[in-house]
């Protein structure tokens, strides 16, 4: 019997009907995409994506060039110049990062200690040249400005894990 | 021979020495702050503590306890670790956490012992402790709140530099490392007090911030700063050399070197020849290197052999002045010198090494030095008979400028009439040096490169022959000298052939036109307005003096740029690594010589380095066996002649800048203008 | 005055030419047309299935993104690879183009709608489907290049294989109708889809139909275009309107077979319900109706199945639909000839 069961399956297709119901099924369903540029999917807090140079409120840069996110980083990206700042303290005269190379694994935010590299929320970063992707101190600082807001409640919701 | 078990193991250490040491010939690790084995034994970290039976039932200091037969040593007890733990907690206490913005961070011993033996969070919830930076000098930089009190500067700067100026005051938490009044160091030894420092206290200050320690790479090279060849490890970061560290050989630094060498590489960066110039109304402009090969081999058409001269640099590798001595040959020229100042030495090997070494001082029972201020020419020569002082029972004297040798020393006169009466047993210190066992004498160039240089050095050999100071067994006949360059320019023999002009009759030729073309090997501490109107080709690295006179600049490398066989005083062969490229369209030397020779048609017959190498030992035996003295020949030398009057003195009048790079280095007028306002002061 | 436009269009060379040309228009620019808005429906069928929302940025809906595509081949370089045989490089494009518009001279669309009403329809068609696989061939030639080789060499041995399938489909169908033009093909189903063929020859239709897949290269036999494997098969060296075309006959001809389907299974022009107000809609409709239904599930199918081995590709081409369809012919002429209902004509 089961043999004539197969036989009679195989040549009624019902294999073949299940598999195209099912698709039909599927067509009617509700569609799941986010309409991307109208609508966003939510981030989370560690969400890693453009880099960003933070500050502390009273406008001082948080870098202390200690050169441990040029050290983590697995893929080279990062490359710092350092020197003393006028006032003897010690500041990054170069902060690069090839946006190219970068890997968004976040040991650089991780590496900091004092907070100052963050992989911000923002992911719409593309340019239409290469060089653009080549930041430097003042576009990664920038970038701190512009999102520090975001940053910083970030950072915040996810302090208790950290 | 005490038998001692070290965690279980039994071995057999010399007597005398501490636990510590002990523990360390039985490979066994043990952590220290204060301990140094070239520093006296200080045991105020706590660090080093182990267990030993028999003894008091507490932990012991391992580098303050002398071993004992039949001691037992147990090194990884829990006893142990627990104190170490707390001892390193104790140390964290009022140590900053500011690791990141330290330059030590990444090399710091504190770091590498808080993974071993520290807490990972801290109990101690007061203030920390603050103490106000000190002013140092332009070379150490300080952060008094990172001291641990290990005492170790205090300790080098107090025996090895032996300038007693850093101290401590108050005790327990209040001790502060100070100067007691706020003064630049005055040694020539500071740089080493950043690499004694555990902790990150006292750092470098014109290396402040530039680099991590991970982010260098590691050259083990040789220093041409001065005639002492110190062993250097150049440490690099891309093209650009980063700091200079020493390297251990106890046979000729040991574990120091001078500040010279330590941070005259700031000039490597500065006043660079990076392309070919060539002449042309008047100026200098820039030429591609055909040009300028043009431009000489236009000069050299048709000039006869004795109408050439060349003078070698005092910093210059062997292999270039090989280079410049059988293009000189093939030229017909015997006109040919490395000594730039003239000083006359040019007798067989003996008569120009410093034949006991430097390592023959420590054995030294008497020491005359005769026209030379080692604390300027060789400052870590100079620690070393500082040490040879301390450890007691030696005589020293000097015949020659009156200087502060950081260690006493009778003076027993100014200048060769002193000299005489000495070799003569007119005066005391003859029978010392003569009673003593290894009688020292240390001749300088201040005695060498005046008029009556050959008859002071006759008087020298008089002398130590006299004292029977060569012998089979010790040759106590030591000249001294101040550049880096000058005894593989005598073992090379380039020195004036037969007829041929020493580096004052070149001079003389170009003012009276006798000699048309002088080649400038990196010379540039001659008189260069007596080049008169002679056509002059330098090659260098340096836009110094030889370059601003040139008729043609070929671009050649400094010593971090090129491998390099050089030969220091005792007449130690040591190579010197290449740590990165030479910039612009500069060259190495020797290969800039053997492309000009072979656009003359004069091809030098070696192709390679390992060729010229092969060349520089078929040349003279001595090159072959590296990193060791080669014994000097003896035999009669100097010329026996009249003397003047003239006092002794030192040919380095200012030890901060004695070369192109050190002159071209803002670290090193730093350092010049420190020195002033600090002599000013007193 | 009428009489003499009649004259002029009917007898005069250049008045024919004239219709000839109105009439080749008529029928190729809704095809283009179709053809562009296929893609988009394509698009649209398997992002539904996938869940997904498929093209709406480009115009209401998305709907002028088949122009956007169209626009962006025209403006884009033609590459000709250097080692590639240009003259044929670029005839073969043109080659399967061609014959994919072509075909369409004899398809009926409504009573009389045809541009050929000719009695060997069925045998041009036939013909000018094999003429196809030359397109394919020489473009895999011509590109000289692996890929594009090993594509071309599948597709042939593909279409060569189903449409032996095909061809003895059209002959049970040939065997009811009794007739090789298509339009005598439709007037054999009139009344009803209860006298459509694609009931009394339903294994006969999913042969078809299955076979219309793997000669237009569709999912699941789209392995000569296997991306993972040949990189997009045999048009992978062309770019721009020589990929256009490539593109374009390849959708021209599943539209094609899918008015040959509706021509010989579904009754062509013919209303599903032969009375009013079914019969009130105009039979190009329903055609076209048809068409569309059968181009969904060619689409439904790219949605639903994965692709086929290439070794059980050529089983179930000679091994499953060859004896089958070879069986139903002469299983059909059996029972046309003993039921007595040899058509008469």
């Amino acid at each position: 019997m089961a043999s004539l069961d197969r036989t009679a399956r195989a040549f009624l297709l019902t294999e073949l009907v299940s598999g195209f119901a099912l698709t039909l099924k599927y067509m009617f369903k509700p569609k799941v995409t986010v309409n991307y540029p109208h609508e966003k999917g939510p981030l989370s807090p560690r969400f890693r994506g453009e880099h960003a140079l933070r500050r502390y409120p009273n406008g001082e840069e948080r870098c202390i060039a200690c050169k441990l996110c040029e050290a983590i980083c697995p893929a080279q990206a990062i490359t710092i110049e350092a020197e003393p700042r006028d006032d003897g303290s010690r500041r990054t005269t170069r902060y690069d990062i090839d946006m190219t190379k970068c890997i968004y694994c976040g040991f650089c935010q991780e590496a900091c200690p004092v907070d100052a590299i963050v992989e911000g929320p923002n992911f719409e970063f593309s340019t239409e040249t290469r060089e653009e992707l080549m930041y430097n101190k003042d576009k990664l600082l920038a970038n701190g400005d512009r999102w520090e807001s975001l940053i910083a409640a970030n950072l915040h919701a996810d302090a208790a894990y950290r | 021979m005490p038998k001692v078990t070290i965690d279980g193991v039994e071995i057999e250490v010399p007597a005398g020495i501490t636990v510590l040491q002990a523990c360390e010939l039985a490979g066994v690790e043990i952590p220290r702050f204060c301990y140094h084995e070239r520093l006296s034994i200080a045991g105020n970290c706590r660090m080093c503590l182990v267990e030993v039976k028999p003894g008091p039932p507490k932990p012991q200091a391992s580098c303050a306890l002398p071993v004992a037969d039949k001691q037992e040593i147990f090194t990884q007890t829990p006893t142990v670790k627990k104190a170490r733990n707390g001892v390193m907690e104790f140390l964290l206490i009022n140590h900053p956490l500011d690791c990141p913005i330290c330059d030590q961070g990444g090399e710091c011993d504190l770091q590498d012992q808080a993974m071993g033996y520290g807490f990972d969070r801290s109990r101690f919830h007061e203030n920390k402790r603050s103490v106000p930076d000190k002013e140092l000098g332009p070379l150490v930089k300080t952060s008094m709140n990172r001291c641990i009190h290990c005492t170790r500067c205090i300790r080098f700067a107090t025996e090895v530099a032996g300038v007693e100026e850093l101290g401590a005051t108050g005790r327990g938490e209040s001790m502060e490392v100070t100067t007691y009044v706020e003064h630049a160091l005055s040694t020539e030894l500071s740089g080493n007090l950043v690499d004694l420092c555990p902790v990150g206290a006292l750092t470098s200050k014109p290396y402040a911030f530039e680099a991590r320690s991970w982010e260098l790479s590691k050259t083990e090279s040789v220093d041409v700063m001065d005639g002492l060849g110190s062993n250097i490890r150049i440490d690099t970061r891309g093209a650009q050399v980063m700091r200079v560290l020493p390297r251990l050989n106890d046979d000729v630094n040991e574990e120091w070197i001078s500040d010279k060498t330590r941070h005259a590489l700031d000039g490597l960066r500065h006043q660079r020849l990076d392309r070919p110039y060539v002449r042309r109304g008047g100026k200098l402009v820039e030429a591609t290197w055909d040009q300028a090969f043009a431009a000489i081999e236009a000069k050299l058409k048709g000039l006869d052999g004795t109408k050439v001269a060349a003078i070698a640099g005092d910093q210059c590798d062997a292999e270039s002045m090989l280079a410049l001595k059988d293009l000189m040959t093939a030229l017909g020229s015997p006109n040919i010198d490395c000594r730039q100042d003239g000083a006359k030495l040019d007798g067989p090997r003996g008569s120009y090494i410093f034949n006991p070494g430097v390592r023959g001082i420590d054995s030294a029972d008497a020491i005359l030095l005769i026209g030379t201020n080692p604390r300027w020419e060789s400052p870590v020569l100079n620690a070393r008979l500082r040490k040879r002082y301390l450890s007691g029972h030696c005589a020293i004297a000097s015949v020659g400028p009156a200087v502060d040798h950081t260690y006493p020393v009778e003076r027993l006169g100014a200048g060769p009439a002193t000299l005489r009466d000495l070799a003569d047993g007119k005066l005391g210190f003859f029978e010392k040096l003569k009673a003593a066992k290894h009688p020292l004498i240390v001749v300088g160039m201040g005695a060498l490169v005046r008029e009556d240089g050959a008859a002071v050095l006759a008087l020298a050999r008089d002398l130590a022959e006299k004292l029977n100071a060569v012998r089979a067994d010790w040759n106590g006949f030591a000249v001294l000298h101040t550049t880096a360059a000058r005894v593989a320019g005598l073992d090379l023999g380039l020195v004036p052939g037969e007829g041929g002009r020493d580096v004052e009759g070149i001079l003389a030729g170009c003012e009276k036109r006798e000699i048309e073309l002088v080649y400038l090997l990196a010379a540039d501490e001659i008189d260069t307005k007596r080049l008169g109107k002679a056509f002059v080709v330098y090659q260098g690295h340096h836009g110094d003096a030889g370059a601003h006179r040139a008729d043609v600049v070929l671009p050649g490398a400094a010593y971090t740029e090129k491998p390099g066989t050089y030969v220091n005083t005792e007449g130690r062969v040591q190579l010197g690594q290449r740590a990165g490229y030479p910039p612009g369209d500069a060259r190495e030397d020797w290969a800039i010589l053997r492309a000009l020779s072979e656009r003359l048609g004069k091809t030098l017959p070696y192709d390679s380095l390992d060729q010229v190498r092969a060349r520089l030992v078929a040349v003279n035996k001595s090159f072959a066996a590296l990193d060791q003295q080669a014994a000097g020949t003896w035999g009669i030398f100097g010329k026996t002649g009249a003397l003047t009057d003239a006092p002794f003195a030192s040919p380095i009048a200012n030890f901060y800048m004695t070369c192109p790079i050190s002159r071209a280095s803002k670290t090193m007028a730093e350092c010049m203008a420190s020195r002033a306002h600090l002599m000013a002061a007193e | 005055m009428s009489a003499d436009l009649i004259q002029f269009f009917t007898v005069n060379w250049l008045g024919q030419l004239i219709v000839i040309v109105a009439q080749c228009l008529a029928v190729t620019v809704p095809l283009l047309v179709s053809v562009a808005y296929m893609t988009y429906v394509d698009r649209k069928v398997w992002a539904s299935i996938q869940l997904r929302r498929g093209p709406n940025v480009v115009g209401p809906f998305g709907l002028l993104q088949p122009f956007a595509d169209g626009l962006k081949l025209v403006l884009k370089e033609t590459i000709v690879p250097s080692s590639a045989n240009a003259v044929l490089f670029i005839i073969a494009p043109m080659i399967a183009f061609m014959t994919a518009l072509v075909a369409w001279a004899v398809v009926p669309f409504d009573d009389g709608w045809v541009i050929a009403d000719i009695n060997v329809g069925i045998l041009y068609l036939f013909a000018i489907s094999s003429l196809g696989v030359y397109g394919i061939i020489i473009a895999g030639w011509a590109s000289n290049s692996k890929y594009a080789f090993l594509g071309a060499l599948r597709s042939a041995a593909q279409m060569v294989s189903y449409e032996v399938s095909i061809g003895f489909v059209l002959i049970t169908v040939l065997l009811c109708v009794g007739s090789l033009n298509l339009s005598d093909v439709v007037m054999a189903q009139s009344g009803g889809f209860w006298h459509w063929f694609f009931l009394p020859l339903l294994p006969m239709f999913v042969i078809f139909f299955v076979s219309a897949l793997a000669e237009t290269n569709r999912t699941p036999f789209d392995l000569p275009m296997s991306e993972a494997e040949l990189v997009a098969g045999f048009h992978t060296e062309y770019s721009a309107m020589t990929f256009g075309l490539f593109f374009l006959g390849e959708y021209a001809n599943m539209i094609l077979l899918s008015a040959l389907g509706a021509v010989l299974f579904l009754g062509g022009w013919m209303s599903p319900i032969p009375y009013a107000p079914f019969t009130y809609v105009p039979g190009v409709v329903w055609f076209a109706l048809k068409i569309a239904f059968l181009l969904f599930v060619f689409s439904w199918t790219k949605g639903t199945l994965p692709r086929y081995r290439y070794d059980q590709l050529m089983r179930l081409g000679w091994k499953v639909f060859l004896p089958v369809s070879l069986g139903w012919v002469v299983l059909t002429a059996a029972v046309l000839q003993f039921g007595g209902w040899v058509p008469k004509s």
